[in-house]
């Protein structure tokens, strides 16, 4: 069960801490020699001042154990939700709006409380269960306000909204409960993030292929199959984190990670095509809404989360 | 397949500093929540601290757009004029706050936008521009303007002279106005203390009036001031 004191005589919480503060140390300084000698980095220094907020909290969030790892995902997954509904202008419908976010909220209380059977923490069975009841009470409502007009597009958007940026993402809250929760958040975080720069700069340095044109025009072939590469490698040299592992697990891990990143990135680059609007939000500066940031984490963790638990059990 | 709609905000691309900044809001329910249990809140503190009596709340228009106009002799009037208006109709009740002052930073702006729901006018530089977004938010049917015509608060207690602004609002047109004044608020919270302190307070709210009658000239501006302006200090002058 992860604590603060589990944390602190934890190795791999204390490895990816050096790694994470390693990193940021390292770009950090790259950035003030590149502006030294007189390139122009202010939009990467947005990028960066970015990162320098979100690693402390995400490292603190996850110092502080399971129950704060299950809100602030909880937290991630309602304001994230609210980012797509705005978006779509589901979030004109509040009766639907607040009922994806109880929802969410009963999929963090699924994740926190005690398994009445198993009697361990976390309710697998009733998280696993939810979608049918929220689903279920979405539908209910055009009945219960007696109107038909448009309620298909809201229901539907609602559903998309629950299922895939509430349910699908709330798998990394239900992660904690694992023995090996440090090594799993800790490594899923840094290897989805290092999965979209490696994708980003791969296709900067040789992209010429367009990968999916009409959807993102930016990404390319090059790009995707260096991001792929580099998370194929990163589970190696990570390997500490499941010590569990057998070697194939590692290259599934990697495949998981390379080719689940950049899906989860295209999904919300169509959401956003279709919409027509270029970021989720702008609550991050230089990084655009929560959606954009996460969005490589949805796709990726709850497949991990279940091909995990069908090798090893997720506890 | 027919195409779906969709319908983003005009504010997505906003950071949260702009979002509490600009107006006309976009509702948020967090927004309204906050606002809903910090007006309850309010509510208690009014009547316990300060023993607010409200006098003349029948006078308040049950429905349409309507602007209320004080006098202003500290933070607590606008406070009162909330607490007058029924607990449904807070979130589409505006008071008018001067811009240089209640959104000069992030934190201000959060208090102002979300607890108070304020309006921020621009009293210095834009100040027609301000005017008209005033006057598109009456046009909605059912919102509230809370104004204090002087445009600052007072430090003397006499009451100040009525600015133009709102003579300018509502010449020539059917919205009424209903004049409040505000008593004992120098008192409790002179201008440069940092807390109010508990003296009793008084709010009465007069009878609405307005001005259709009037065309749009400057002499009608001044006219409508001016009748403001006696009718909020006769307000005041009842209990003397």
């Amino acid at each position: 069960m992860m604590t603060i004191d589990l944390a602190l005589h934890s190795d791999i919480y204390l490895t990816y801490l050096a790694i994470v503060g390693g990193i940021l140390g390292f770009a950090g300084s790259v950035l003030g020699i590149m502006s030294a000698i007189g390139k122009d980095v202010s939009s990467i220094w947005k990028t960066y001042r970015g990162w320098l907020i979100m690693i402390p909290l995400v490292m603190g969030t996850i110092f502080l154990g399971r129950t704060a790892v299950i809100i602030g995902v909880a937290l991630l997954a309602i304001f994230g939700f609210k980012e797509f509904a705005r978006a779509t202008g589901l979030y004109d419908d509040w009766w639907l709006t607040g009922l994806v976010y109880l929802g969410i909220v009963a999929l963090a209380t699924a994740s926190f409380v005690v398994d009445p059977r198993l009697n361990y923490p976390g309710w697998y069975g009733l998280f696993m269960a939810l979608p049918v009841y929220v689903v279920g009470a979405i539908v209910l409502i055009p009945i219960i306000r007696n109107r038909a007009k448009g309620q298909l597009q809201q229901v539907a958007l609602a559903i998309v909204g629950f299922v895939y940026f509430g349910w699908m993402f709330s798998h990394l809250g239900f992660l904690a409960n694992s023995q090996y929760a440090y090594g799993y958040l800790l490594y899923l975080v840094l290897a989805v993030e290092i999965n979209d720069i490696a994708a980003f700069t791969f296709g900067k340095l040789f992209g010429k292929h367009k990968l999916r044109e009409n959807i993102s025009p930016n990404k390319t072939i090059e790009g995707s199959i260096g991001a792929i590469c580099v998370s194929l490698i990163i589970p190696w040299l990570l390997w500490f984190s499941f010590p569990h592992f057998e070697p194939w697990h590692l290259v599934l891990t990697g495949l998981i990670v390379g080719v689940g990143g950049q899906l989860g990135d295209l999904v919300i680059s169509f959401i956003k095509r279709d919409i027509g609007i270029k970021d989720m939000g702008a609550i991050i500066e230089g990084h655009g809404g929560i959606l954009d940031r996460v969005d490589s984490m949805i796709f990726v963790v709850p497949i991990f989360f279940h091909v995990m638990r069908w090798i090893h059990g997720i506890r | 397949m027919a195409e779906w709609e969709y319908h983003p905000p005009p504010d997505i691309d906003e950071s949260m500093a702009e979002h509490l900044r600009n107006f006309p809001r976009q509702p948020y329910m967090l927004m309204y929540a906050i606002r809903s249990i910090a007006a309850l809140l309010l509510r208690g503190w009014m009547r316990v601290y300060h023993r607010l009596r409200i006098v003349g709340v029948e006078n308040l228009p049950e429905s349409g757009s309507f602007i209320l106009v004080c006098n202003h002799t500290s933070h607590l009037d606008t406070l009162c004029m909330l607490c007058s208006m029924p607990l449904t109709k807070i979130h589409r009740t505006f008071p008018a706050a001067a811009a240089d002052y209640f959104f000069s930073s992030l934190p201000r702006s959060a208090v102002s936008a979300i607890l108070i729901n304020a309006l921020p006018f621009d009293r210095k530089i834009k100040g027609a521009e301000s005017l008209t977004v005033c006057s598109q938010l009456l046009g909605n049917d059912g919102n509230v303007l809370i104004i204090f015509p002087e445009g600052t608060r007072t430090t003397t207690g006499e009451l100040n002279r009525f600015r133009s602004g709102i003579g300018r609002l509502v010449v020539d047109t059917r919205l009424p106005v209903v004049p409040c004044h505000l008593d004992g608020g120098l008192k409790a919270w002179p201008k440069g203390k940092l807390l109010p302190r508990p003296y009793r307070l008084k709010l009465r709210i007069g009878t609405p009036v307005s001005y259709q009658h009037l065309d749009k000239s400057s002499e009608s501006v001044q006219r409508i001031c001016h009748d403001l302006q006696s009718r909020v200090a006769d307000l005041g002058r009842i209990d003397e």
